[in-house]
């Protein structure tokens, strides 16, 4: 039931968050080449990871995982891992050697290293797919948010969130507000650290560290309601665990708009380095969600409120479990604006590299041969649109999905399809477009086979629809090396290109 | 003419003098973190069907539940731990390729004033 009232100091805060980010925006598009380093001295690889952090932290990580915990308790820790672990993959397989190559988009890197257009065209339909998936995701955790502030239903929320959303980005593509991503973590993190330090004062825990300080919180659910967090397997097999941490890890180290964040570093040491301040970023936020699913159940428990099984109210937990510890209501206001902006970050960014694939990739390749470049401006806004129209569509019927699980299918896909096609394109000269084209379409197949055959299907249970990259990874590298030795090696020009630039050996 | 030596990128097989050291690190790295994940759901699991639920409850670590602390908290640590061992690593290895060229450079300047 939808508390029907509107929230005027939560909203207000929304409101003036987005209002810093558009006149912080406004100030660095005037500065233009002078850094906007937050904090003065903090730019070079710590701002890098900043902005790995902001680019990464969306309405999934944001509200989804709590969530998770909320409702899946010990299974919400493969997210934990999977999202941490990803970015080891990528920096000791991927961030310098990208980095080296030089190319500024997925699709453009499968285009130059497997010689082929119809990689490149396979590469960038697959990208916009992931968008449109990981976009339907953060539209499901803007219209909760817009729910809670307006006292609207659903559906009205998710058509409000997204125009929202669409004039937001319109604005921010003109004005340069994107630009200031890491100002926009440091509010992230604040908005998602201090409400907590706040609930564990309250309870009298350990708030100085307040990632530690919620496990007098299980001790009590257990002592007090008996309600036990010990059987991390018991609803969950190990194999379900291991295939969504996984999964989620190979989709890190494929999402094409988290390897693009490595074609723009400045140099080598500062791709690499980000890396690991931008783990270190984001590992703070993941070091904290679990509390934020532990704290609301304990509340819940103490007032007597039924545990509730319903996927929008799991994703609330974050805001719920903050109204339930008596914060006022700026705190909450403080949550919301955190997850908005967020989820507003992200889709923001999808958008515009979803509609840069279609009008450079797609567009003149597959639709208008001779495109101009005023078509293809004009292509990208009309796609820019579709693509959000679609994306709502699915998230006006996205059903029990919660935003976690949305956003892991499109993490599946990326470990399906991109990241064999990037692992293999950058450590295995011998792979070839063919190779890479029959690999990206088994990909395609694996990721989307256990909704055509039923979660009830021996194949749905080895491949579950938000974890099936853990074996589908495996099998599509394996398709890629089979076609690829059947088939005629790349040209030595692009084999020479790997050695000498992308591995920096000389000897070549 | 005999065809020149072509040089392999491959994961498993490398040669040349630069990469070797550079894929024993990766291969190590990769390890570490693959083991790490693997190895303590297998211990959790095993201490969950061994033993009984208590054992997983009482066993608290920083005032966390053992599998908590594991998983959500010693997990993500170890990652960042492989990411900076690695990046001084390759830092170190950079510098000193960077040493070796400049002292050719030297070398070879010394030798046209000679």
């Amino acid at each position: 039931m939808v508390d029907v009232t509107v929230k005027m100091i939560p909203l207000a805060m929304v409101v003036g968050i987005f209002l810093l980010f558009i006149i912080s925006g406004l100030r660095t598009g005037k500065k233009q080449a002078v850094e906007y380093g937050f904090g003065g001295g903090h730019s070079g690889k710590i701002g890098i990871g900043a902005a790995i952090a902001s680019n990464w932290m969306s309405a999934a990580s944001f509200l989804g995982m709590a969530g998770m915990f909320y409702l899946k308790g010990y299974y919400a820790m493969a997210f934990v891992v999977g999202w941490t672990g990803g970015y080891v993959l990528l920096l000791v397989l991927m961030a310098t050697q990208i980095r080296r190559f030089g190319k500024y988009s997925a699709p453009d890197f499968v285009g130059y290293r497997y010689e082929s257009a119809t990689a490149r065209t396979l590469a960038a339909l697959i990208s916009i797919l992931i968008a449109v998936i990981y976009i339907t995701a953060q539209f499901k955790g803007i219209a909760l948010l817009v729910s809670w502030l307006f006292g609207i239903a659903y559906a009205p929320s998710v058509i409000i969130g997204a125009s929202l959303v669409v004039g937001f980005v319109v604005i921010s593509g003109t004005m340069g507000v994107a630009r200031n991503q890491r100002l926009s973590y440091f509010v992230l993190i604040i908005a998602f650290i201090l409400p907590l330090m706040l609930l564990t004062r309250k309870l009298g825990y350990f708030w100085l560290l307040p990632q530690f300080g919620y496990g007098e919180a299980i001790a009590e659910l257990h002592s007090q309601f008996d309600f036990s967090w010990s059987e991390p397997f018991a609803k969950n097999t190990l194999y379900s665990w291991l295939a969504l941490c996984f999964t989620l890890m190979f989709g890190t180290a494929g999402l094409p708009h988290v390897l693009s964040r490595f074609y723009m570093a400045p140099g080598m040491r500062d791709a690499r380095w980000g890396v690991v301040w931008g783990l270190f970023f984001i590992a703070l936020i993941y070091w904290s969600a679990p509390a934020y699913g532990v704290l609301g159940r304990l509340f819940e428990a103490r007032s007597g409120i039924p545990f509730s099984t319903d996927p929008a109210s799991a994703d609330m937990i974050v805001l719920t479990a903050a109204s339930y510890g008596g914060l006022p209501l700026w705190v909450a206001g403080l949550l919301a604006a955190g997850g908005m902006s967020a989820a507003f970050s992200t889709v923001a960014a999808l958008l515009l590299t979803g509609s840069a694939s279609f009008s450079y990739d797609i567009y003149p390749r597959l639709i208008r041969k001779n495109a101009s470049e005023h078509d293809k401006l004009f292509a990208a806004k009309g796609f820019f649109l579709l693509l959000s129209l679609v994306s709502m569509f699915f998230a006006l019927h996205s059903g029990r999905m919660m935003i976690a699980e949305i956003a892991a299918l499109a993490f599946a896909l990326a470990g399906n399809t991109i990241f064999p096609a990037f692992l293999l394109g950058i450590w295995w000269k011998r792979a070839n477009s063919t190779g890479v084209i029959a690999g990206m379409a088994s990909g395609l197949f694996i990721t989307f086979a256990p909704l055509l055959a039923g979660s009830s299907s021996t194949l749905g249970a080895l491949l579950p629809l938000t974890s099936s990259a853990f074996l589908g990874a495996p099998v599509v590298v394996c398709i890629m090396m089979v076609v690829s030795l059947f088939s005629a090696p790349p040209s030595t020009e692009i084999t020479s290109f790997l050695n000498r630039t992308v591995h920096n050996n000389p000897e070549e | 003419m005999p065809e020149p030596e072509r040089r392999d990128i491959n994961i498993f097989k490398t040669r040349g003098k630069k990469t070797p050291g550079e894929i024993k690190l990766i291969l190590l790295v990769l390890a570490g973190w693959l083991l790490a994940i693997v190895g303590i759901q297998f211990f959790i699991y095993l201490l969950e069907i061994n033993y009984s639920e208590l054992l997983l409850e009482e066993l608290t670590f920083f005032n966390l539940p053992v599998h908590f602390w594991l998983t959500g908290q010693f997990l993500p640590l170890w990652f960042i731990v492989l990411c900076v061992v690695f990046n001084f690593w390759m830092d170190r290895h950079a510098d000193r390729s960077l040493d070796g060229s400049l002292r050719f450079r030297v070398r070879s300047s010394k030798k046209m004033e000679e």
